[in-house]
């Protein structure tokens, strides 16, 4: 719409935004104003329902201005405006087709307005714009609505979780997707479950369940989206939480030192204030517990089901349409499900027999997809022909080196999750190929060798052993794992912290002179934990929950305190509860006996010997994440296999591994391009004075006189170059004895007094 | 000093000729100042190039599509044109439209709304000039534009707004206050524009038309309380008794005896049975539009009339008019119009028998 030029006076008179300010400053006074407003927005409104597709220019003021002007004050005057809502609704949805794009934006913001005023509730809302949203032509509106029902979303779950509003959105969405298998149109519930998932604003079964039966759907876009929501939703966001956790720190010293010196305005006052609250509640989030966060495959209602219903529509069927990058999305999944939740497909095996062979397009996705379906429960006997076929297809002398080392890498995968998939005879045969000439391919059949060392040493033949294996074979600790054998559960990195302990003993120990392998105090050490525990308790009490803070004095002396006053602490610390004291004497009773019992087993754990005190976990998880974190920096880039948290999908990548390095002589860039992947980003070569500087200039601060001094145009610095040396002694001397003054005093405005 | 012998080269510089060459273009001077420029549009002093007038048909098509155009002073232009158009052929005249009234109103109205005040007038002129009967059956369109303009911001066009009113009431009143929305909606507009709406806003010290600029101030109040007692007359007052004010199926008790003398004695009431007067007999029964509110109901009856305007508007009236009846002068002398009309109507129900 083209506005007409407005006359100044006009201008004047026909001043919305104006009222609106007035209104907002005294809503009583001006209420016949803005009844008059409201009827004339009845009588546009009038106008434009009697023929809403020629929407004609109605003179100064238009519609879309009165909207907006109500919507903005509707607050003020709800008795008047009752109707609004469900009147910009009803033009809304009865006429978005022929909505002019300007007054269809306009309604929309304006019933968000309305939303955020509490004038209409957000169920009402949504029940409005989704419909809209999956119906609309336009992808302007539909990318509005789209942002705004998200957002809406977000708002009213930013406080506390709306059960109500999420349940009813969710139900809408499953309705969506289950109501019409073959439309794309639930391609909108995959888009919005996918975002509010990646924001942890949904979180629950529900909402898996949605995409579950998207990816059950017929139309090919919908199945993918739910499938890759399955395969890529949770590390989409666990990125975003890294992302959110790590934005960027706000410096309050430094924000406090620019309102210092800058001029004071409100508005600056007003952004310190901001930033302040922003730290406070980083720091309040911080220590807040971590919220549980299942991935969508745990969440999973039957999972069983589901995988078998998956494979059979889309894999299996012959009128299944997708093609073969989306049935490898769909295998992909159904092999992690199977892998995850251990689950048995009848026909999943005997599917792969067909796509083994070196020619099949991807087929790394197959074999790695192969190797993520395989676990311990499966029985070897539907494995063995597959892994047979795998070393007769693609590892031999006369198959390309990268096939062959492909090969290798998939059985090596396979026999990691079910050792009992291979045999004496096939394991040694391929074990030789460590002897080839490539190097990609010795180094897989290495792979093979160190895993079969690890699980079964028996099949290799005795020199290609090891001494390790060799060793453990002879002590009989290294022994064939039967079928589907569980191994007993222990506490994950409980051998670390015992190792720990041990070197802080002998420290300990080192200090006070004594031999450092000798038998020690276990009375002493006892008394150090259960301060430990203590500790923490102490360090808990200061920044969560009043009711710690109102102990006794008595008791947080005793709980500062350290090695000094240990017979005071002992009575006391007993008469404060039953259950420790009897847990300690249990604890007592348990370390008496292990003492006894050293010599004769070395082996046995901590965890059965020990009550952990909160100290003691807490070390525990540090050890842990060290461990994790030196294994990382360990393996450069790529993950072994041992380290790989189970649920972690196993990629094409992994069964290609060193293939990269049969693929004959890397260029220079190459190499060098390979050499500089694991590197971090570093700035360029600069020197000291250089990097200050700019370090300087993007701290926003000026030069220093040294630098002024050193820029100065050499001409400016002649004239008093030449009064210099027609100087007299008597003037030296006074422009020296000032030099010095002024010296001692730090600088011409001198830095004592201030 | 270097420097200053490249200064004295540079100055002798300036009083050197610059040579010329063979075959090339002669140096620009250094205050040469670039003047060409390109144009986006040309524009031709004589535009048509046909040597026959256009019909006097076509030049009404044009000026009427003249009305949406963006400069004040050719919708303006158009109008008065169209205006002179319309007297010289008016059916008395012996002459008739070129368009009907029906495509001319939608383009005619949203001028009631437009900012400027000489279009406005013009738009008057040219109202005044259509023939009364063909506007009759358009009066529901035309009335959301008169309201918008009667609440508008700009209080110059509120006052036009009355005035196109006024022109509406005395050509077609019975369909103004009878057509669909045109009672409670048209007086709720009054009585925003007279801000009589509630207690506090009629007292005298209240600021009235707070907001926008109230032109001159006294003069618009007399004006639309004098529209303000005619619309009223029209409604609820005693002048339409007798002609046989409905459409359908009020029979008063004198309207049935006239209808009975008319007639001879075995045919009675054959009104009803005859072929309609007006163009839309029976949108009452509101066939093809949206469902009606209260507000917007078709009040067809005076009886009717009367009962809505007793239970929503007498009080605020009553107490408006006693209010400008105490401001004296000019205002109050107007006022006295709105409150004879009042005073006949509340005696016409007490005679009918409904509750005041």
């Amino acid at each position: 719409m083209v506005k007409r030029k407005l006359g100044a006076l006009e201008k004047v008179e026909a001043d919305l935004p104006n009222l609106q300010h007035k209104i907002r400053r005294d809503p009583k006074s001006y209420i016949e104003d803005f009844r008059a407003q409201h009827y004339q927005y009845e009588s546009h409104r009038e106008i434009f329902m009697a023929a809403p597709s020629s929407a004609t220019d109605t003179g100064i003021i238009s519609l879309r201005e009165l909207i907006d002007f109500i919507a903005h004050v509707a607050d003020c005057y709800p008795e008047i405006t009752k109707d609004f809502p469900q009147q910009l609704m009803d033009i809304l949805s009865q006429h978005h087709l022929i909505l002019q794009a300007e007054l269809r934006e306009k309604i929309v913001g304006s019933l968000v307005l309305l939303r955020k005023k509490e004038l209409l509730d957000s169920a009402t809302l949504l029940q409005t714009l989704f419909p809209i949203l999956i119906s609309t032509p336009s992808k302007t509106l539909r990318a509005l609505l789209f942002q705004k029902i998200l957002m809406d979303l977000r708002s009213s779950n930013a406080k506390s979780t709306n059960h109500k509003l999420n349940r009813t959105m969710q139900t809408v969405l499953y309705n969506l997707v289950t109501s019409d298998r073959t439309s794309s149109k639930g391609l909108w519930a995959i888009k919005l479950t996918r975002e509010l998932w990646k924001r942890q604003i949904w979180t629950d079964a529900k909402a898996v369940e949605v995409m579950k039966e998207a990816s059950l759907a017929t139309n090919e876009k919908v199945i993918v989206g739910g499938i890759r929501f399955f395969l890529g939703g949770d590390k989409e966001r666990e990125e975003m939480e890294d992302e959110s956790s790590d934005e960027e720190a706000i410096d309050m010293g430094r924000v406090k030192h620019i309102i210092g010196i800058n001029k004071k305005t409100k508005k600056k006052a007003r952004a310190v204030e901001k930033a302040r609250a922003t730290v406070k509640r980083r720091e309040r989030k911080k220590n807040q517990p971590h919220p549980l966060n299942f991935s969508a495959l745990h969440l999973l209602h039957d999972p069983q089901g589901y995988a078998e219903s998956l494979f059979s529509k889309h894999l299996q069927s012959t009128k299944s349409k997708l093609n073969l990058d989306q049935k490898l999305l769909v295998l992909q999944l159904v092999t992690r499900l199977v892998g995850l939740h251990k689950l048995h497909i009848m026909h999943l095996y005997s599917y792969f027999q067909k796509y083994l062979t070196p020619r099949q397009p991807s087929v790394t996705s197959f074999l790695a997809s192969l190797a993520q379906a395989s676990h311990d429960l499966v029985p070897p006997d539907d494995l063995e022909p597959l892994v047979q076929k795998i070393a007769n297809e693609f590892v031999s002398e006369a198959s390309a080196a990268e096939v062959a080392s492909a090969g290798l890498n998939a059985i090596r995968e396979i026999c990691a999750r079910q050792p009992l998939a291979m045999n004496e005879t096939l394991l040694q045969d391929l074990v030789m190929y460590r002897k080839s000439k490539d190097k990609g391919v010795v180094m897989a059949a290495r792979g093979l060798l160190s895993l079969f060392r690890e699980l079964n040493p028996e099949w290799l033949k005795r020199r290609d052993r090891g001494k390790e294996a060799s060793m453990g074979l002879r002590s009989g600790e290294k022994k064939e794992k039967r079928f589907a054998e569980q191994a007993a559960g222990g506490i994950e990195g409980i051998e670390l912290l015992e190792q720990w302990k041990e070197e802080e003993r002998r420290k300990k120990r080192a200090e006070k002179g004594l031999p450092s392998d000798a038998e020690d105090d276990e009375e002493e050490e006892e008394e150090d934990n259960w301060d430990a525990w203590n500790v923490e308790e102490d360090e808990d009490s200061d920044d969560s929950d009043g009711w710690i803070q109102v102990q006794s004095d008595a008791e947080i002396e005793l709980s500062d305190s350290d090695d000094d006053d240990e017979d005071s602490k002992r009575p006391k610390k007993k008469a404060k509860s039953d259950e420790e004291t009897a847990a300690e004497s249990a604890a007592e009773a348990t370390t008496e006996e292990s003492q006894a019992q050293k010599e004769l087993d070395q082996k046995l754990s901590l965890a059965a010997t020990r009550i952990l005190t909160p100290a003691d976990l807490a070390k525990l998880q540090e050890l842990r994440t060290e461990a994790a974190v030196n294994a990382l920096a360990g393996v450069k880039g790529r993950q072994s296999a041992s380290n790989r948290h189970h649920d972690d999908p196993l990629t094409a990548e992994e069964i290609e591994g060193l293939a990269a390095l049969s693929a004959g002589k890397a260029t220079r860039e190459e190499r060098i391009a390979h050499a500089k992947e694991g590197k971090t980003d570093r700035a360029e070569h600069k020197s000291v004075t250089a990097k200050r500087k700019e370090k300087k200039d993007a701290q926003g601060k000026s030069t220093t006189n040294k630098e002024k001094a050193r820029k100065k145009n050499f001409l400016m610095t002649l004239g008093k170059a030449k009064s210099k040396n027609k100087r007299s002694l008597v003037q030296t001397r006074a422009v020296l004895k000032a030099h010095q003054e002024r010296a001692k005093r730090g600088g011409r405005r001198g830095n004592t007094g201030n | 000093m270097g420097s200053s012998s490249k200064k004295k080269k540079e100055k002798q510089k300036d009083f050197q000729k610059a040579k010329l060459k063979v075959g090339k273009t002669k140096a620009k001077p250094d205050n040469f100042t670039d003047t060409s420029f390109k144009a986006k549009s040309i524009t031709l002093t004589q535009q048509s190039l046909t040597l026959t007038a256009p019909t006097t048909t076509t030049q009404f098509t044009h000026h009427v599509s003249l009305l949406g155009s963006k400069s004040d002073a050719q919708r303006r232009d158009s109008l008065a044109h169209l205006t002179t158009h319309l007297t010289n052929s008016r059916p008395t005249a012996g002459g008739s439209l070129p368009q009907p009234v029906s495509t001319l109103l939608p383009t005619l109205s949203p001028l009631i709304l437009d900012g400027n005040t000489g279009v406005r007038t013009q738009l008057l002129k040219l109202l005044r000039a259509l023939p009364p009967r063909d506007v009759e059956d358009h009066v529901a369109q035309l009335l959301p534009f008169i309201r918008a303009g009667m609440t508008h911001l700009a209080a110059e066009i509120r006052v036009t707004a009355v005035e196109v009113l006024a022109w509406l009431v005395e050509i077609a009143g019975r369909e103004v206050v009878g057509c669909a929305g045109g009672w409670i909606k048209t007086l709720n507009c009054f009585l925003s524009v007279l801000g009589w709406h509630t207690e506090e806003s009629s007292k005298w010290s209240a600021s009235r038309a707070a907001f926008g600029k109230s032109g001159s101030a006294g003069r618009p109040m007399v004006k639309v309380l004098g529209v303000l007692a005619e619309f009223l007359e029209a409604g609820i007052g005693a002048g339409e008794e007798g002609e046989g004010e409905d459409v359908v199926m009020e029979e008063g008790v004198g309207a049935a005896g006239a209808a009975v003398g008319n007639w001879e004695f075995p045919l009675a009431q054959v009104e009803a049975h005859m072929l309609p007067e007006t163009a839309q007999p029976y949108v009452y029964l509101n066939l093809f539009g949206q469902p009606r509110d209260e507000e917007g109901e078709m009040y067809e009856t005076r009886e009717d009339r009367f009962r809505v305007f007793a239970a929503r508007f007498l009080k605020a009236v009553e107490r408006g008019v006693e209010s400008a009846r105490q401001d004296g002068g000019e205002v109050g002398r107007a006022s006295s119009a709105v409150s004879k009309v009042l005073k006949e109507a509340l005696g016409y129900a007490r005679g009918a028998g409904l509750e005041v």
